[in-house]
């Protein structure tokens, strides 16, 4: 009650602000988790390229994948729930979110390339195929989103403090 | 709970196990009648999540379902440690209680509920590690096989992986008035941790039977397979309600923001004393 004029003279209403950060953490959780379904849908139920499990992984490999599979869905579950709280708020910045969600994709893509795959021995993308093409495909693939992903990212911020 | 394995006729323990889930279900259904009665908002859809979760123990208990030995076992793990707690807990039946009970009752339950005991179980991390952690220790220790022999020992098993997932799913979910209730993020991170082991648990199961069993290979993968899977929905189920919470809570606040700035065009009748 000591400022009552400060409150007044801010009109703006907190609804219609827009939240870039919040947006791209968004977007980051659901691209995770879009990489982790595609993963687990198309590679290994559709494809079959991957195996449940090939029995030659170590427990390292099996743990980060145990963790990333469970935080996959999670990700995703949240990361919409976010969706309809900026949607909420009216404070969704489109640019910010598709950028998160290509960083979040092309984030994950790339440590299931070479962290998960090679580092630690998981599962490899196909068998019985020269790996090396698959490889490249895969990881190239992940640096393309990430590198798009950061450059909306960046443009978003921009955007903001204007 | 407790069931049958390998086919035939329910034991009395199943039997025993299947009425009390019974009788849980009914004392549900009476309670939540007399609180409308009463005048009280009480939601159908909670009864209805309590009536499917009384349902799939008793079919749990009593109905041997198809697949081989373990692939069984495994159906029966998944609705009675993971779909069937938290179809109850969604029905908030702790709640129930508290507004059903005469005021000597409530205050017992309260009692119960501030005991240091429930405070201690009631922590996301230990919970989890209650119900994941005596998944391992069945399928990763002798413990498996020496329950087999013993059905004593197999009905405590089945009773712990009802209790522990009955407790992991009211402390992620955190519907019921629980002690200190747990922050979102606390939950969320005992939940991605459980989920996590669980997958790699069910993971080493396809490649290595539980020590001392010699299983079918199909029947071991179709296990660790509907293992894995069925977590991952449930997972899903348990990760939709924190988000829903948190979308709830955070419509909430906004709406609060909202009067609060609306409050502010007309300066309060209050404001000339702070000037």
């Amino acid at each position: 009650m000591t400022t009552p004029s400060v409150s007044r003279t801010t009109p703006q209403q907190p609804r219609s602000r827009p939240l870039p950060a919040r947006s791209a953490w968004s977007g980051v959780l659901i691209g995770v988790g879009i990489a982790a379904f595609v993963d687990e849908t198309v590679f290994h139920q559709l494809l079959h390229w991957h195996h449940f499990y090939d029995r030659s992984t170590p427990g390292v490999g099996l743990v980060s994948d145990g963790l990333f599979h469970a935080f996959g869905w999670f990700a995703v579950v949240i990361g919409l729930f976010m969706v309809a709280d900026l949607r909420h708020r009216a404070g969704l910045v489109g640019r910010a979110q598709a950028g998160g969600i290509l960083t979040g994709t092309g984030a994950f893509q790339l440590y299931d390339g070479t962290v998960q795959h090679k580092l630690m021995k998981l599962h490899q993308i196909r068998y019985h195929v020269d790996l090396v093409p698959y490889d490249l495909t895969w990881n190239i693939l992940a640096v393309v989103f990430l590198a798009i992903g950061v450059t909306l990212l960046r443009a978003a911020r921009h955007i903001n403090s204007r | 709970m407790v069931h049958q394995h390998g086919g035939g006729q329910p034991g009395g323990a199943a039997l025993l196990a299947a009425a009390f889930a019974l009788g849980g279900g009914v004392a549900y259904l009476l309670a939540a009648a007399r609180l409308r009665r009463r005048g009280d908002r009480w939601p159908f859809v909670r009864d209805l999540c309590f009536a499917a979760g009384t349902a799939v123990l008793v079919a749990a208990v009593l109905v041997t379902p198809p697949g081989g030995p373990f692939t069984a076992h495994m159906t029966q793990h998944v609705a009675t440690g993971m779909v069937a707690p938290l179809l109850l807990v969604l029905a908030r039946p702790i709640t129930l209680a508290l507004r059903f009970l005469p005021s000597g009752g409530r205050r017992r339950l309260l009692a119960v509920l501030r005991s240091r005991p429930v405070g201690v179980l009631a922590n996301p991390p230990v919970a989890a590690l209650l119900d994941v952690g005596g998944l391992w220790l069945l399928y990763r220790t002798p413990l498996f096989t020496a329950a087999h022999e013993r059905p004593w020992l197999m009905a405590l098993v089945h009773l712990h992986v009802f209790a522990a997932g009955l407790l992991f799913s009211a402390v992620v979910c955190s519907l019921d008035p629980l002690p200190r209730r747990p922050g979102v993020v606390l939950r969320s991170a005992a939940l991605i941790g459980a989920g996590g082991a669980h997958a790699v648990l069910a993971k080493t199961l396809y490649a290595t039977p539980p020590p001392g069993t010699g299983l079918a290979p199909g029947d071991l993968s179709a296990a660790a397979e509907l293992m894995y899977y069925g977590g991952d929905l449930v997972e899903i189920a348990l990760a939709a309600v924190i988000g829903l919470q948190w979308y709830a809570a955070g419509g909430r606040r906004l709406a609060r923001e909202g009067r609060r700035t609306a409050g502010t065009g007309e300066p309060p009748a209050s404001a000339s004393y702070g000037q």
